[in-house]
């Protein structure tokens, strides 16, 4: 039964513009329920916001395990989220912790001003944690590992994005996907991207405004 | 003749700088976007020199690289001609 709201709602049958509105939530399964409320609530101090426990529940080939998903408040309306699995143990990860596969997954979030990036690498150092802070192309960022073993960024975005960052990714990515079109399989070296480009660059300069 | 492109972005500048300070080598005006640089000699570049930190030095010819990459280093990176 609809309420009234979706019913006007469906009889309204107007174009609704499809358009994201920034992150609600980034999902983890979690083994270690203690050690990740302490890490996320009281290290870097975010707000447990909303928790779910329910009974397993689902597809009649997939055996669900009952579950605590719990969302901690990471600003601008975003959050983080866990998945609690009870009756279940860890997998095997399918990578090793910490290697740059496992680390390619990962959160960043954003801070505005390089003294507040400053100011989380203080408070984390202060109290034990190893920092690791590299100054990317435009964005100067610290890492911490969490309790699960997952990287957590914290990103200082040094500039705003114009349009030649758009008009120079679109001509790597072009190079890329046409050097593996003709190839018939991935592309081997960076180099190669770099010298493919080249001739896109050319052409894209070429061309009349 | 060695050439590669450079956005104009603030973070490549120091590759932009570097280049001019250099005899030898030609610098174009900003066209659309990008910076040409070249020489009749290999290009060669200095990590330190160009004020790169070791993320941004790895990825300074991702404008675009007419050439073949003699040296790499973490300092010290030279750009051949193709045919060298």
């Amino acid at each position: 039964m609809l309420t009234d709201a979706q019913a006007n709602a469906e009889n309204a049958n107007v174009a609704v513009a499809t358009v994201l509105k920034g992150v609600h939530h980034t999902a983890r399964p979690t083994w270690k329920l203690k050690e990740t409320v302490h890490f996320y609530q009281d290290v870097l101090g975010l707000k447990l916001c909303h928790a779910i426990c329910a009974r397993g529940w689902g597809r009649d080939f997939e055996t669900h395990p009952d579950f605590i998903h719990f969302f901690f408040e990471s600003g601008q309306g975003s959050t983080i989220a866990f998945f609690y699995y009870l009756q279940t143990d860890k997998p095997a990860d399918t990578v090793p912790q910490g290697s740059f596969v496992y680390n390619s997954v990962h959160t960043a979030w954003r801070v505005d001003t390089q003294e507040e990036l400053v100011a989380w690498k203080e408070k984390l150092e202060s109290q034990g944690y190893d920092i690791l802070r590299v100054p990317h192309e435009i964005l100067d960022s610290i890492y911490v590992v969490d309790p699960n073993g997952y990287a957590v960024e914290i990103a200082w975005q040094t500039r705003e994005m114009n349009e030649y960052d758009g008009v120079d990714a679109k001509l790597t990515l072009e190079a890329a996907i046409a050097i593996e079109d003709e190839r018939g399989d991935r592309v081997q070296a960076i180099d190669e991207i770099w010298q493919r480009k080249a001739l896109l660059v050319d052409a894209y300069l070429a061309e009349k405004d | 003749m060695p050439k590669i492109y450079v956005v104009d972005l603030p973070e490549f500048s120091g590759l932009v700088k570097c280049a001019r300070e250099q005899e030898g080598v030609e610098v174009s005006n900003v066209h659309k976007g990008y910076f040409t640089i070249s020489s009749d000699d290999d290009l060669v570049f200095n990590r330190r020199k160009c004020g790169f930190k070791p993320a941004l030095w790895y990825t300074c010819l991702s404008g675009g690289l007419d050439g073949r990459i003699a040296e790499y280093g973490r300092d010290t990176l030279r750009i051949a001609g193709k045919a060298n």
